[in-house]
């Protein structure tokens, strides 16, 4: 697994002392979504299908730092809509490190280069950047359903590594994703040079416009198995091998919502990041 | 399939608490009409009928919010927004990739004008 040691200290400490307060529903990685405004329209994505005054909307700094301390999670993952439209996202990311947060910046990239030439971001141990790619080129961009994104994104993954940023790739995998391909694609990461790779299935979620590439159950663990059996050894996962064996079908997990709550501009997310069932004021509820 | 422009009617076969749902569900702004006749336009973004008043969240068209409008206060919610989520499917920018590429196939074999 490709963590860094103190990240993997700060979690373990924060679970030993969930675990010693007796607290049995405790939150692990916050989503904090400060606004929905996105440059791409994927067509597997359902964050961004809202009216226009909803998307001109962000969180304030305020409401974004009140519901980190709130939450309490050691790490905090940055989604949205596309972060780096957020008019305070450097400061947003000062604030979260100051307070020893583990963040992840998830970004399509294509404002990262401008962004770190402007020195909006600073490198860090607690900052990783999180490049949304879905394959290789031909299938990354056919994901984000603009052509030229994956090379953009690559330019940007190069600058930010010779930068000193920690440098991540998240990847959904829907229906139709080739094993093949994505092993070329591990070995593509890999050879610029990111620390690790986060990979997850492409969840039913039914907001989303696309509802046919979404993978179920078993075409998941067929997929995954197909894709990750015999791993080459330079590839590093920057997640727990426990949940890559989940997504090939060798081990069985229970829902646990409370542990990735969801705070955007509609307040808590009931009851997970990927299920909508409604807000609450409070993360507690 | 989109309820844009639909405007239900509530009655024997259908409730104002399953209108609510499907407003909750619905991904343009819709027009809230409360009991005493007026109507506020914007995004309904949540709502509890669990609560000890079951009501409803909204933004208004204007951004302005969120309002808290208990269901008690409403006679019914019209679609009159456009529906963010219709037509944007992967298929359909398959489709328009794909006639571009024919496009851009018949001009280059056309060459300059």
């Amino acid at each position: 697994m490709s963590v860094p040691l103190s990240q993997m200290w700060t979690v373990a400490a924060y679970v030993l002392k969930q675990k010693l307060s007796r607290r049995e529903r405790y939150p692990l990685v916050l989503m904090l979504e400060p606004l929905f405004r996105c440059n791409l329209t994927c067509a597997g994505c359902g964050k961004i299908q809202y009216p226009a005054q909803i998307l001109k909307k962000h969180l304030t700094l305020e409401q974004c730092l009140k519901a980190v301390d709130e939450c309490g999670a050691p790490v905090v993952s940055i989604p949205g809509g596309e972060p780096l439209m957020y008019p305070q996202i450097g400061e947003l990311v000062d604030a979260l490190v100051k307070r020893r947060k583990y963040v992840y910046l998830c970004t399509n990239a294509l404002l990262l280069k401008e962004k770190l030439e402007q020195g909006v971001l600073k490198p860090s141990k607690y900052v990783s950047l999180s490049i949304h790619m879905d394959g290789l080129r031909e299938e990354h961009d056919e994901a984000v359903c603009r052509d030229g994104v994956y090379d953009r994104a690559v330019e940007a993954i190069k600058e930010a590594l010779r930068r000193g940023f920690r440098v991540t790739t998240n990847t959904t995998l829907f229906d139709g994703a080739s094993p093949l391909r994505m092993r070329a694609f591990f070995d593509e990461m890999m050879g610029l040079g990111v620390e690790g790779m986060m990979l997850s299935p492409g969840y039913s979620y039914s907001k989303a416009p696309d509802q046919e590439h979404f993978l179920r159950r078993g075409r998941t663990h067929d997929l995954f198995s197909k894709t990750l059996s015999n791993a080459r050894k330079h590839w590093k996962f920057n997640q727990s091998p426990l949940f890559l064996q989940f997504l090939m079908g060798k081990r069985d997990y229970e829902c646990t919502p409370w542990g990735n709550p969801t705070f955007n501009l509609f307040g808590w997310q009931r009851p997970c990041y990927l299920l909508q069932e409604g807000y609450a004021e409070a993360s507690r509820s | 399939m989109t309820l844009q422009g639909w405007v239900p009617e509530i009655g024997e076969f259908l409730t104002l608490a399953e209108v609510i749902d499907l407003a909750f569900d619905y991904r343009g702004n819709t027009t809230v009409v409360r009991a005493d006749g007026t109507e506020i336009e914007g995004y309904v973004f949540n709502r509890d009928r669990e609560a000890p008043e079951p009501f409803i969240q909204i933004f208004d068209a204007a951004g302005n919010g969120p309002m808290r409008i208990p269901y008690s206060e409403i006679r019914n919610i019209k679609f009159t927004g456009r529906d963010m989520a219709a037509g944007n499917s992967w298929q359909a920018w398959l489709e328009r990739r794909e006639r571009e590429k024919v496009e851009k196939a018949a001009r280059h074999e056309t060459g300059p004008a």
